[in-house]
């Protein structure tokens, strides 16, 4: 309750603090205080909500739904903290918890800068009003309780001393399918158990818990810092609504430009550790699957870094005459990232995805629907719509062009490429609203191209100066770093043992930007260091796309199985399986691994284990970090001492099921009262199972049994000669469904295995730390340059 | 209008061309009725249930993981993946997988999860606990 009047509090106080922030751009001078004032209320508001919530999840009151619905007893404190953002309600809350905090930053920021404030922020409010409309009640309302709609309530979370309450027993309920019981807390019950003196948070001790796949370091820091990046998105597009409304777009241009910066760093630092997470523990083999979600969140970052490229343009193309060219590209990139931003959260919490990705959130209704649609369409037409009013007056302050051997029109080019890839990636994200979904060579093959021009662009531009420049001067200047280029490219193709076309071209193109990049950070390192940042920027980028090639391009892959003890060798090493060892104080079981190599050693460590969460088998990879490669292991099967060849199936009494042409029917147990004496007594006793097996035409009775003889357990198989198989009994579970194996009748392999199997899918990404220290470099270039540009952005 | 506009004009057409081939060339059909998966010899994502009933088997010879599945017909349809069983497999809601229908069974090169997010099916009400 406490947190939804906050909240309630804090959406008065934003829509307050855009009120008479409007009015202090109508002239009321007054009302710029009180604008203020509201807007720090708002914000202290969403904080206190914000704490709110996490004193609820840190104290389980499982009370709130939001709070059983994500954590559980168990989590540790670093995971009941992200569980603030486990759920769609709380990550809503978060990305308003950092819009809000943003804003305050932006507020002081823009108070020093004229008038600017009141035309930014009461563009800046309207957003913070829709994100707290979406958590107030009427939507994702992370402070919703457990009962607003009945929920079932498996019994191990139920206080087992208040099971015998009378008020409980109208609100049992039963699966009949898994014979397990629930309780169904609705409002009724609420009411009943207030009567009787009780509460939920009492009935209520334990919560549902959060999967098992977010249960990872990577949890706690790559949501945060993505929506951090989603909340920054809202700046570059307030700051040109802020220049259309005043019809000023000189100095837009500087005091917008380190935000963008900023923004589009910490956005893109967002999404590669996303990728590092998936690489990491989700077991997918890589670190980019193009999942609907993932891209989403890509193409604003592209969209971001177009338009640094083409603000680069503009301000440097100022003059007395004119506001500098591209400005109507500018403004519609920078509106362009923020509805980018509103489109991904649309995509990835309406539904729409629901059978496309991975991490998609499950419907969350029409209602939620419905305001999203109203949330894009609401800052589409603010932004265009102001970009139309003002288009005739933009064209003619816009200065034109130069020529082509220009270094703006070489930026604007890489502007294009970069709306080039953020097209790509946008339509093949948005296909499955045609019911439709693109392979990922789609993206692969379209980004090849992109990439080998954006290398030789990333170079070739530095020799190019601001206006036109000679021909023959450029191939002139040109030439060292050419050859420089050819020698490192030869030197990696044959290191890496590359044949490929298009691999070597985006090679040569990578270490062309590379060379030129880097002799120039070198000869700026001596003289003005605030200028090295897009030189940064660009090396990462390089680095990036290096990486890129090798451990996508040049990864190899193998399926290994493992007897224990027994050396195999593949791409060059030694892998044996020395054992499985269960993790401390956890459920989980390490599949030791040797790698040998020249003598060396490594120990890899992969994870299986069963989860509690949905009885589901997870499986956690071990990876092998090396500077020139990483020795990827993923788990896939083990078999234990004892366990046969074939298949193993389950059968439900009375529904057949086929496997090696025969079609076996599990009928009943054969369990007579002096067996279960006999068990009770803890004598030797016999469970029988009567099978029907039924090929080519033919029906057999087949019967295995369980056998207890001083108390060791047996199992009995029977050989079905004219199937040629044999049927093996593994386990019986006594509601209703056994576990056989079936195996084919020739020799040896009617043998049970005698040794541990591990099946594991190995492989190795050659240069793939290249991946993650391209990104990084590239974030490091990004904040180089906001501090720079921050500095001008104050000089008027 | 000069040279530039235009040269500017071929490139955007020649890429807009080229990525609507790509696009027909790779995107795959959502299908949720089974009869179009198995009489199309095409690559669909085809979206239905396991059904529980007939379990599932791990072949850890042959390294393969087969199912049967239903649309929301009933129709049934035998799946076959070559890998193990992927995680969150037992408690998913419902299943989409990539892949071609070929000699009487949809050999998937991809299964996604979807989880349930509440409790779905219908609980019958009991007396006691």
């Amino acid at each position: 309750m406490a947190g939804s009047i906050v909240l309630s509090l804090a959406l008065f106080f934003s829509i307050a603090s855009m009120v008479t922030y409007v009015l202090a751009y109508r002239g009321k001078e007054k009302s710029l205080s009180y604008a203020r004032l509201s807007y720090h209320v708002m914000s202290m508001m969403i904080i206190v909500a914000s704490t709110i919530l996490w004193y609820y999840i840190l104290n389980h009151q499982y009370q709130y739904k939001y709070v059983y619905s994500y954590s559980s007893n168990e989590l540790s404190f670093g995971f009941l903290f992200s569980t603030f953002w486990g759920g769609q309600e709380g990550s809503f809350m978060l990305w308003l918890l950092f819009t809000s905090i943003v804003g305050i930053v932006l507020q002081s920021y823009t108070s020093k800068l004229g008038d600017l404030e009141p035309r930014v922020m009461m563009v800046y409010t309207l957003a913070t009003t829709f994100l707290l409309i979406m958590v107030s009640p009427l939507f994702k309302n992370p402070f919703e309780m457990l009962w607003a709609e009945p929920i079932f309530i498996s019994l191990k979370d139920i206080n087992p001393a208040m099971l015998n309450l009378p008020v409980l027993q109208s609100f049992a309920f039963a699966d009949p399918a898994s014979n397990e019981n629930f309780v169904k807390v609705s409002a009724e019950l609420n009411n009943a158990l207030n009567a009787a003196g009780y509460s939920i948070n009492q009935l209520v001790i334990d919560g549902k818990g959060l999967n098992p796949q977010l249960l990872n370091f990577w949890m706690q820091i790559h949501p945060p810092i993505l929506f951090l990046g989603f909340s920054m998105a809202t700046v570059p597009f307030a700051f040109a609504v802020a220049a259309l409304i005043k019809n000023d777009y000189r100095n837009w241009i500087r005091q917008s430009f380190p935000w963008v910066l900023a923004g589009t760093g910490i956005l893109g630092l967002g999404i590669m550790l996303g990728g590092y997470w998936a690489y990491e523990m989700l077991g997918w083999g890589g670190y980019w699957a193009w999942d609907p979600v993932e891209n989403s969140s890509l193409v604003p970052w592209l969209v971001g870094a177009a338009a640094i490229h083409t603000m680069i343009v503009q301000k440097k193309t100022q003059n007395d005459q004119s506001v500098g060219k591209f400005a109507k590209t500018n403004l519609i990139l920078c509106i362009m990232i923020y509805v980018l931003v509103l489109y991904s959260t649309f995509l990835t919490r309406s539904g729409v995805l629901g059978d496309a990705s991975v991490h998609s959130f499950v419907d969350p209704g029409q209602l939620v629907y419905a305001f999203l649609v109203l949330f894009i369409s609401t800052f589409t037409i603010l932004g265009f719509g102001m970009l139309l009013y003002r288009w005739g007056s933009l064209t003619s302050l816009t200065s034109k062009e130069d020529g082509l051997l220009s270094r703006d029109f070489a930026l604007f080019t890489g502007s294009a490429v970069l709306m080039a890839s953020a097209i790509i990636v946008l339509v093949g994200t948005s296909a499955p609203l045609l019911g439709k979904a693109v392979d990922t060579v789609f993206y692969n093959e379209m980004h090849v191209p992109l990439a080998i021009i954006i290398g030789l662009l990333n170079g070739l531009s530095l020799y190019l100066k601001w206006k036109d420049t000679k021909k023959e001067d450029l191939i002139k200047k040109i030439f060292p770093s050419a050859a420089a280029t050819l020698v490192l490219t030869i030197l990696i193709a044959v290191i890496a043992g590359l044949t490929d076309i298009m691999l070597l071209l985006l090679v040569l193109s990578a270490s062309f930007a590379l060379v030129v990049n880097a002799q120039i950070a070198y000869q700026i390192i001596r003289g003005n260091k605030k200028m090295l940042g897009a030189y940064v920027a660009h090396i990462g980028i390089a680095i990036f796309i290096l990486g890129v090639v090798g451990s996508a391009g040049l990864s190899q892959e193998a399926p290994l199985t493992l007897v224990k003890g027994k050396p195999v060798k593949h791409f060059g090493y030694e892998f044996t399986f020395t054992g499985v060892k269960q993790l401390p104080n956890e459920n989980k079981y390490a599949f030791h691994i040797d790698i040998t190599k020249d003598g060396k050693t490594y120990n890899a460590a992969p994870i299986m284990y069963i989860s509690d969460f949905n009885n589901g088998l997870m499986r956690e990879p071990d990876i092998l970090s090396m500077i020139s490669k990483d020795i990827y292991i993923s788990p896939m099967g083990y078999e234990e001492p004892g366990a046969t060849t074939g298949a193993n199936l389950q059968l439900q009494k009375g529904t057949p099921q086929e496997i090696e042409g025969v079609k076996l029917t599990f009928n009943d147990f054969n369990f007579g009262p002096e067996a279960r004496t006999a068990m009770q007594d803890g004598k030797d006793f016999e469970i029988g199972v009567n099978l029907t097996a039924e090929y080519a035409g033919k029906k057999e009775g087949v019967i295995v049994a369980l056998k207890n003889k001083n108390k060791q357990t047996t199992f009995t198989s029977f050989d079905l000669k004219d199937a040629d198989v044999k049927i093996q009994l593994l386990n019986l579970n006594p509601a209703g469904s056994v576990e056989v194996n079936v195996a084919k009748l020739d020799g040896q392999q009617t043998e049970p295995v005698k040794e541990e199997v591990l099946s594991v899918n190995a492989s190795i990404k050659p240069f793939i730390s290249f991946v993650w220290i391209g990104v990084l470099v590239t974030v490091i270039g990004f904040f180089i340059a906001m501090f720079r540009r921050l500095k001008e952005a104050y000089r008027q | 209008m000069n040279k530039k506009y235009i040269f500017g004009g071929i490139i955007i057409v020649v890429f807009l061309i080229l990525m609507v081939s790509m696009f027909t060339q790779s995107s795959i059909k959502y299908e949720t009725n089974f009869q179009n998966v198995m009489s199309n010899n095409k690559t669909f994502k085809a979206a239905g249930f396991w059904v529980k009933e007939k379990s599932f088997v791990q072949d850890n010879a042959a390294r393969t993981f087969s199912f049967v599945m239903k649309d929301e017909k009933g129709t049934e349809m035998k799946v076959v993946y070559t890998g193990s069983i992927p995680n969150n497999f037992e408690s998913a809601q419902s299943l989409v997988v990539t892949g071609k229908y070929e000699n009487g069974t949809f050999h998937a090169k991809d299964i996604l999860t979807k989880c349930p997010s509440k409790y779905e099916q219908e609980k019958q009400k009991v007396s006691s606990l």
